[in-house]
């Protein structure tokens, strides 16, 4: 599994997938950042900017998996499932994705801490913020625990409409770019869910047990799915893009 | 290994491919299959490979496999080397292992001068000689090959025949498929070919090129052995000898050599500059079934002559 985790690394730092979703993380967050302080004091507090960061890894999380499962032509999939197996091929390509996902998680997370002050709306410098952070750590607790909400959905979303599952390269596109907004506008979504009941809360958001439960079963579910679809891979249907 | 009434469709609405195949593959088997295009032949390769599961049946002991796909795309972003480097992590072979057994099969197959170039800048030969590199690199149990053959130069078929004989000798399983009838002619233990209803036939004996080889006379031929005198081989290169398939020993012989005697079959003969020069004399037995493979390969290295090709127990 090893060899496998590593290979499919190689694919996605060496064809140079990891660019795109690293771009539009990077705009998004910040974007975030810069939008919530136009929106005038109080600035925006700790808690929100890491529910931003973490609502904003859905979609680039579901695409960098879309990335992930399209890299490997059928022909070099099948030499590396016939040398290990089908699911372990398609279980490293899912996992080097989130593994990708969980790096933005946490350089988004750094970005806040140093952006956002953890207590009072005026920000007090990168050095004052991380400082008001070590003295309240619940609130970046909280927001890890979002973090990895979303970091599940956005996983779950790319596994569920991208290759073997969904062929079609402009259905899974859209598809997955619908899903992901869904997922964050809907209380259906674990993340949706816990979003919105972050943003109503006074000062900590915390995603409640069974947001955190349903995300973990949602991933469970999608990836088992994806799984499956592998092992039946069918070269002569609409080649991936 | 066995395949127990395997079955295979795309689809529940779609027609079977496969049906009802059921066959025992013994250690050591070359199998050759065969059928009209689109007959189902690569989908029973990819389900014999473990590519693609059954529909219905199963498929039981099927041991480390290589598989050479049909048509292998260079769109990954490595060179060949990195490519292969990977394949043999994946295939249980990291660091130096790997890497000594990715140089040999870029040397085998003589892919060595392209090797650090990116996979997308191959051409489609090139990038079948990496296919092909990456399902023997393990010495697999079972190598299926999808017309592996196609678009290769004559000196990489040559050695992928080699390494298929190779594979079997040493009691693994080779499924194949091929257009050339002569490929391999008469070396096949059996033959697999599929009607109309994808369903297959086999037959034992390469039947349509060769009458079967049996197990007794494989044996009485195997015994004799060949002896095959060489000038201009480098001392460190008597292990390499030794250990290609079929050869039974490799020996350093004094500097003139065994007399050569009447009726000997010379292949090239250069002794004037060679006499008394660095690389020795060398004296190597080669079972008859690969003395012909043994002889190609020896012929293709540099600076090495055959001076003499004669069987076993002649004076």
């Amino acid at each position: 599994m090893t060899a496998l985790l590593r290979y499919q690394a190689a694919i996605l730092l060496r064809s140079n997938r990891w660019i795109l979703p690293l771009i539009a993380y990077g705009v998004l967050v910040f974007s975030g950042a810069v939008g919530g302080r136009q929106a005038g004091p109080p600035w925006l507090s700790l808690a929100d900017g890491l529910d931003w960061s973490a609502a904003m890894l859905i979609p680039v999380v579901a695409f960098l998996t879309r990335s992930m499962l399209t890299a490997e032509p059928d022909a070099s999939r099948a030499c590396v499932a016939a040398a290990t197996s089908t699911v372990r091929a398609q279980l490293a390509a899912l996992l080097v994705a989130l593994g990708g996902g969980l790096l933005l998680a946490v350089a988004g997370t750094c970005f806040e801490v140093l952006a956002n002050p953890a207590v009072t709306g005026k920000s007090a410098g990168f050095l004052g913020n991380v400082a008001a952070t070590v003295t309240h750590p619940e609130t970046l607790t909280a927001g890890l625990a979002m973090t990895a909400v979303c970091l599940l959905v956005g996983s779950a979303v790319g596994a569920l409409f991208n290759p073997p599952l969904l062929r079609h390269p402009a259905a899974a596109m859209l598809a997955t770019l619908a899903a992901a907004i869904f997922a964050l506008a809907s209380d259906v979504s674990p993340a949706g869910a816990a979003l919105r009941h972050a943003s109503s809360a006074q000062s900590q958001h915390w995603p409640s047990a069974v947001n955190v439960l349903s995300a973990a079963c949602l991933l469970a579910i999608t990836w088992s799915a994806s799984l499956f679809a592998a092992t039946r891979r069918d070269t002569r249907s609409a080649s991936p893009a | 290994m066995r395949l127990e009434a395997v079955g295979k469709r795309y689809g529940v609405r779609q027609p079977w491919v496969v049906r009802d195949v059921s066959a025992d593959v013994a250690a050591g088997r070359l199998i050759r299959l065969q059928g009209r295009n689109g007959s189902g032949k690569s989908t029973l390769l990819r389900v014999v490979a473990g590519v693609t599961s059954t529909s219905r049946g199963r498929v039981t002991g099927r041991p480390p496999t290589g598989y050479v796909p049909e048509r292998f795309p260079g769109s990954l972003p490595f060179s060949g080397r990195d490519y292969l480097l990977h394949m043999a992590r994946l295939h249980g072979l990291p660091g130096d292992a790997g890497r000594q057994r990715v140089d040999e099969w870029l040397d085998r197959l003589g892919a060595t001068s392209y090797a650090a170039a990116p996979l997308r800048d191959l051409s489609k030969g090139m990038c079948q000689k990496v296919a092909i590199a990456q399902a023997l690199l393990s010495r697999p149990g079972l190598l299926v090959l999808d017309e592996a053959w196609t678009g290769l130069d004559q000196a990489a078929r040559a050695a992928l025949d080699e390494a298929v004989i190779e594979r079997t000798a040493d009691g693994g399983r080779v499924i194949f498929v091929d257009h050339d009838p002569a490929r391999l002619a008469g070396r096949a233990d059996e033959r697999w070919r599929f009607d109309d209803a994808g369903r297959v036939q086999v037959t034992r004996g390469d039947a349509a090129t060769a009458p079967p080889v049996t197990e007794a006379s494989r044996s009485a031929t195997e015994s004799a052995g060949v002896i095959i005198e060489l000038t201009g081989v480098e001392a460190d290169s008597l292990s390499r000898l030794a250990n290609l398939p079929g050869v039974l020993s490799a020996a350093e012989i004094a500097a003139p050599g065994i007399a050569s005697g009447h009726g000997v079959a010379a292949a090239k003969t250069d002794r004037a500059d060679r006499a008394g020069a660095g690389p020795v004399r060398a004296l190597i037995q080669v079972t008859e079934p690969r003395s012909d493979a043994v002889l190609r390969h020896v012929l293709a290295w540099d600076g090495v002559h055959v001076v003499e090709v004669r069987r076993a127990g002649d004076p």
